[in-house]
């Protein structure tokens, strides 16, 4: 089982979900076990233009917490982070950042997810 | 209501229908998409729409790059291959004219407003001429001295999608070369001219396929000693 605790920029109130990371994928959007996959799957938005296909960067999200516990970034995804708006050290795209097993991974979803073309 | 639990997209959708459908190759079509009046679609040559796809539990997203030119706004071109399994295409491929298409847009990164002052080279690998032709388009109007390029891949010949087009632009404008490269493997191209033939690093790329031939022409270019920011790409 692994946990993942979401932060709403919003102000909206955080959600936690219990998951089980071999029963992915859980939708059809993002990388099996992704952060989007699991977030989707468990009836949480998170804006995904391109479907989960890392051609964008709305479902940019920022690692709180738990980070190495996820799949590392490759160059595509960093690529098209380089063009997010509201980057940090931790930013990831939901759809590409894997959920490893056991794993207790926090994030933020920004206020704002904009397409920066 | 939307709330933090709504997984449906949030950005308004646009409803087009199909005005026309182009079969290239019998797993290969293009699809134009009209707007209703006065509706348009502002786009930069090289971004994507997102096509809203029917599921029983719910909807799913699938991008198509928009390979019409933002001046014709009001009807949109995207190209397609017939992907076994793929829902997207499966279902874009089930529609006739007259149906009805919904989608959210424009997105995208892999864009050019205008040429950069260097010389471009496009490289595009069988629908992913879709993004690369408006590009192409773009750059050419935005006059330059610099030379531009098209090297374009596709498994045979009906795979070549606006082969006459590409021809007659490179008669009116001496400075764009169109190379297609049907049965003729990319990375041995782009190794040949780019890398092996001389040390000219100024050129930049905008590279877009389907699979693994984008990001190792990435690596190969960027390894090679061009900027990273030079090497600009789309891998569908």
């Amino acid at each position: 089982m692994a946990k993942l605790r979401i932060l709403f920029e919003t102000g909206a109130p955080e959600r936690t979900i219990e998951f089980d990371p071999v029963k992915a994928p859980f939708q059809h959007d993002g990388l099996p076990g992704s952060v989007l996959d699991i977030l989707l799957g468990h009836g949480v938005h998170l804006e995904h233009a391109c479907g989960g296909n890392c051609a964008c960067t709305t479902c940019h999200v920022i690692v709180k917490g738990g980070d190495g516990q996820l799949s590392e970034a490759e160059e595509n995804e960093l690529d098209l982070l380089d063009k997010a708006p509201g980057l940090t050290a931790t930013s990831r795209l939901g759809c590409q950042a894997v959920i490893q097993d056991n794993a207790d991974v926090t994030i933020l979803i920004p206020r704002f997810t904009i397409n920066a073309a | 209501m939307v709330g933090e639990t709504d997984s449906a997209p949030r950005h308004a959708a646009y409803d087009a229908t199909i005005e026309r459908i182009v079969e290239h190759a019998p797993d290969t079509r293009s699809i134009f998409l009209r707007l209703p009046p006065p509706q348009r679609l502002a786009f930069i040559p090289g971004q994507f729409i997102s096509c809203l796809i029917p599921q029983d539990d719910g909807v799913a997203v699938r991008p198509y790059s928009i390979a019409s030119n933002p001046e014709d706004a009001d009807v949109l071109e995207i190209c397609l291959n017939l992907v076994p399994g793929g829902f997207g295409s499966t279902y874009l491929f089930g529609l006739a004219i007259g149906a009805r298409v919904r989608f959210t847009g424009p997105w995208g990164t892999f864009t050019l407003h205008r040429q950069p002052e260097a010389e471009c080279v496009f490289v595009a690998e069988g629908t992913g001429i879709a993004p690369i032709r408006p590009m192409l388009r773009r750059a050419l109007a935005s006059g330059g001295r610099f030379p531009l390029r098209l090297h374009y891949a596709a498994p045979g010949a009906a795979h070549l999608l606006y082969a006459d087009e590409f021809v007659q632009a490179a008669r009116a404008h001496p400075r764009f070369t169109f190379a297609p490269a049907v049965g003729e493997s990319l990375q041995e191209v782009v190794t040949r001219q780019y890398l092996a033939g001389d040390e000219d690093r100024t050129r930049h790329f905008y590279i877009c396929g389907v699979g693994t031939i984008v990001p190792t022409l990435r690596d190969l270019l960027r390894g090679g000693g061009y900027e990273r920011r030079a090497v600009q790409y789309e891998k569908w």
